[in-house]
């Protein structure tokens, strides 16, 4: 099969200085947050947990792909299964929610949205907001929502840049921007390739294979009148990858050739309207459709062809309501219809639908000078699965001028996806084994069984019913100290209790032996831990930035199996023993530490330099002693240290350049990270061919 | 892959001898010797079928635990074998798997704490193909297969408790799958995995006086 695969390229992080410098770190300054509470709001009244990643960080230092910039925040952590993916305070990828200006991205992959297909070269800012965000985007945002926004269109502006690294990679933008009278416009193109890379010695096959990518975005926008404005979105980027790949069978080389091409478009028009002081309403209409193929071919031969298409349409109004001078209310309401075709499904003709009503309402009330309170809550009524309620309620105190404190307690769901539900998979390799969605899987186990092909039906397959959305409460306590103004400081103390979470379960056996697999509710898990952030600027130069997240995970059922003493590994001898709750680990492939440390200088004649550092710890990865969970006795991936180097100058003319280096030590891990590269060098220059005048 | 391991294999088994034996102030209990057999081969790897699955002969490796000893195939149909394995199946001496006193069951627990088969538990007899005494199937009876790391690893606090051939019992906690008594890394190649497999290293407890205490 062919691996989902990306560039781990680069870089990039820059520090901000002068008279804005605390921008960097969540907390007080007064950069504007929406993703929080839909609503504009100064990000030093904002409740929960943020992080902002503005262009200024991500533009300098000259990130490519949205991972790179990822990696180097707190508590976030990449996964490489399926393309990269986002952990979230212990979460899975599956779990956080992506959006693009408020609108959500569609064709994951066993869960995973590959970060790798979103470029950067556009956007104003990030938004990371962690705990749960049910309550206002519904499905997904169990342990956090990511919001990019892109640039909107202002004044009149041109600008190009290139940037040439390791592997031949080779990256070109161009961001146009022109407003005239009522009418404003933009326009960005991406162009992205690489000759891909393996770390594994002796193998033609690439662990990242030769690809290229191409993003566009188009933006319009009209004001009918101070009150009244439209703009419309058209986003469209396409992926295509090459891989070769030699399968050794009897001692005979078969060469392959593996190709995917992913599509993703997206159209986003909003009509936004202020009634008077009081009242705002916007509406918003979205259709996006991810496609992919991936085939594998040995001369002529199809040997392995994979389809997807899915398809995302939605409609929603939110209303803002100005009720008082210290009370907002938000009421919105919206409808989702959703199409998938998969050659993974039994018939790839056959177009599976789902449809979302959902309304939602949040009131934001500032109660005296120290404290302020919102709550919110969604309904979600699904047409496949059980309806979801989330209520979120958060405080911020403000205890004096340097102390504050932030406590929030939220519901987040995940409705099941087409896959738990329609999946139809055969693996004849390895034995042959199936995987059916739980609704297709009582209709092909019950006919196979009328036809006497199956051996043995498990308790399992009895529990088969309708899946229920996976469910978390999600708790955060914060504290933010800035005890002067070179100092800042953010403690976060983050737990998640997760209820309902669908596994694969062995369901049945065919005559023969090959086992037949179907998705239940049937696990409940914690994740918990802690978060710390700190910023010293030292003087007008130099500036230091520093993030720790430390983290606990459980499996409830693992957890209780240890304490009625039925869990057992090995001792040195290899005779059996009892294990004990210390040697517990958790979840697989969660690093109980992670860290990262920044350290900036910018000069005043616009030269700059940064190193990046990121750690983690070692993390689980395979079950050794066969017990079936994941102990001190298991197999582990070393912990890792990666360092980013980067430097740049703006000149007089327009011109930027920067040089850097990714990966600096060189840190490979063949087993476990095949798809993190080596050392990596680029140069970038960028080039203003239009200054912005009219701002 | 293209390594054949010869059908009939002429390895013998060590039997090591690690406890002591004592005999308490009434001198009828004693405390049994556990025995270790290592790398006793179970129907090993002799080739690749076009398709790339591996295949051995198809032939149980009997064995003896009263006798500590490999029984020949031409025994197969009498009482003189209590237990036999070939890849992941382990049959017992009763029912479809031969036609002694046999049976057993899959015993959860540590070996040193399993001092008496307890007295509800059931022992069951094989009925092949879907119901060993031993519970055939990965992570249904004594061992689970990592499809991952292509590597069958025996689930420790398992204790087979067997039934022998002549309606004795002893208790058996197999201790690894791979040749050498250990289980290969998960990046070894699949070439290694496939030679080494299929070699059982367990220790045992038999009782010969008929009671179900060890």
């Amino acid at each position: 099969m062919i691996r989902i695969l990306f560039i781990v390229t680069l870089i990039g992080w820059s520090i901000q200085l002068g008279a804005q410098s605390l921008d960097t770190l969540s907390g007080t300054a007064d950069e504007v947050v929406v993703t929080a509470t839909r609503t504009e709001r100064k990000l030093s009244n904002v409740a929960v947990p943020v992080i902002i990643v503005s262009n200024k960080i991500i533009e300098r230092a000259g990130s490519l792909r949205l991972k790179d910039i990822l990696q180097e925040q707190t508590g976030l952590f990449i996964t490489n299964g399926f393309g990269a993916g986002v952990q979230l305070q212990g979460l899975s990828p599956d779990y956080t929610l992506i959006l693009i200006d408020g609108e959500p991205l569609v064709g994951r992959t066993a869960g995973v949205l590959d970060l790798n297909r979103l470029n950067v070269g556009n956007i104003k800012k990030i938004e990371i907001v962690k705990g749960p965000g049910s309550s206002l985007y519904g499905s997904e945002a169990m342990a956090g929502v990511i919001n990019i926004i892109t640039e909107k269109p202002a004044g009149t502006k041109l600008d190009a840049g290139l940037r040439y690294g390791t592997y031949n990679t080779f990256d070109a933008l161009t961001n146009a921007s022109y407003k005239k009278g009522a009418f404003s416009a933009s326009g960005h193109m991406n162009y992205y390739r690489t000759d891909g890379f393996s770390i594994r010695p002796f193998t033609v096959e690439r662990t990242v294979a030769p690809l290229n990518r191409f993003t566009q975005q188009w933006q319009f926008g009209y004001s009918f009148s101070t009150k009244t404005k439209f703009t419309v979105s058209f986003r469209n980027a396409t992926e295509q990858i090459t891989n070769e790949l030699g399968v050794t069978n009897n001692g005979v080389i078969t060469y392959s050739k593996g190709r995917e091409e992913n599509k993703d478009v997206n159209i986003n028009p909003v009509l936004t309207h202020q009634f008077n002081d009081r009242v705002k309403t916007i509406l918003r209409l979205y259709n996006t459709t991810f496609s992919s193929l991936q085939e594998l071919n040995t001369t002529g031969n199809t040997l392995y062809s994979d389809y997807l298409w899915h398809q995302f349409n939605r409609i929603e109004n939110q209303t803002d309501y100005q009720a008082s001078k210290n009370l907002q209310l938000t009421f919105g309401a919206g409808q989702v219809n959703e199409y998938v075709r998969s050659t993974r499904y039994d018939n790839v003709n056959n177009k599976r639908s789902n449809d979302v009503t959902y309304g939602f309402t949040q009131a934001d009330w500032i109660i005296n000078t120290w404290l302020t309170v919102i709550g919110g809550l969604r309904y979600d009524d699904n047409r496949l699965y059980a309806a979801a309620l989330s209520p979120k309620l958060a405080l911020r105190a403000k205890l004096n001028t340097k102390l504050f404190v932030n406590a929030s307690v939220g519901r987040g769901f995940k409705a099941p996806d087409f896959r738990q539900l329609y999946l139809n998979f055969t693996n004849t390799a390895a034995g042959g084994y199936s995987v059916y969605g739980s609704l297709e899987a009582q209709k092909v186990i019950n006919e196979l069984n009328r036809l006497g092909q199956i051996e043995s039906l498990e308790a399992d397959f009895y529990r088969l019913t309708n899946l229920q959305p996976e469910q978390s409460t999600g708790w955060n306590i914060g504290i933010q100290w800035l005890p002067e103004k070179s100092w800042k400081f953010n403690v976060n103390l983050f737990r998640n209790d997760i209820t309902n979470l669908i596994d694969s379960r062995l369901v049945a056996y065919k005559k023969g032996g090959s086992q037949i697999f179907s998705y239940l509710n049937v696990r409940n898990a914690v994740t918990q831990g802690a978060e710390l952030e700190l910023l010293y600027q030292l003087n007008k130069y130099w500036q230091v930035q520093a993030g720790y997240q430390l983290l606990y995970t459980a499996d409830l059922a693992q957890l209780n199996e240890i304490k009625a003493g039925r869990v057992f590994t090995r001792d040195a001898g290899g005779f059996s023993r009892l294990m004990k709750r210390s040697e517990y680990f958790g979840l697989p492939n969660r690093s109980r530490h992670m860290a990262n440390m920044k350290i900036g200088y910018e000069h005043p004649k616009n030269w700059f330099a940064n190193l990046r550092a990121i750690y983690r710890s070692k993390w689980a990865v395979n079950d050794i002693d066969g017990n079936g969970l994941f102990n001190s006795n298991d197999g582990f991936a070393n912990g890792m240290l990666l360092v980013n180097i980067s430097a740049g100058k703006k000149w007089k003319n327009n011109l930027q350049t920067q040089v850097g280096i990714d990966n600096l030590s060189d840190y490979t891990d063949v087993f476990n990270l095949p798809n993190m590269p080596g050392r990596q060098y680029y140069l970038r220059i960028n080039y203003t061919i239009i200054q912005n005048k009219n701002k | 892959m293209k390594h054949l391991v010869k059908g009939v294999v002429v390895i013998m088994l060590m039997g090591a001898f690690v406890a002591c034996s004592k005999k308490d102030s009434n001198g009828d209990t004693q405390v049994l010797a556990a025995v270790t057999v290592n790398d006793l081969p179970a129907d090993t790897i002799i080739g690749v079928s076009p398709n790339g699955q591996p295949y051995g002969s198809g032939r149980f490796t009997l064995y003896s635990l009263e006798r500590n000893q490999v029984v020949s195939n031409v025994d197969s149909n009498t009482n003189k074998w209590d237990i036999g394995f070939r890849g992941t199946t382990v049959i017992t001496n009763s029912g479809t798997g031969g036609p002694g006193m046999g049976g057993g069951f899959v015993f959860v627990g540590t070996f040193d704490n399993l001092k008496s088969v307890p007295t509800d538990s059931t022992i069951r007899v094989d009925a092949a193909p879907s119901a060993y005494a031993i519970t055939n199937g990965s992570n249904r009876g004594w061992y689970v297969y990592n499809p991952t790391a292509n590597l069958v690893t025996p689930i420790p606090g398992r204790v087979l408790v067997i039934r022998t051939g002549t309606g004795k019992f002893a208790k058996v906690e197999i201790l690894n799958y791979y040749r050498g008594g250990v289980t290969l890394p998960a990046s070894a190649s699949d070439d290694e995995k496939t030679r080494k497999q299929r070699f059982y290293t367990f220790r045992f407890v038999y009782q010969s006086n008929g009671s179900k205490n060890f």
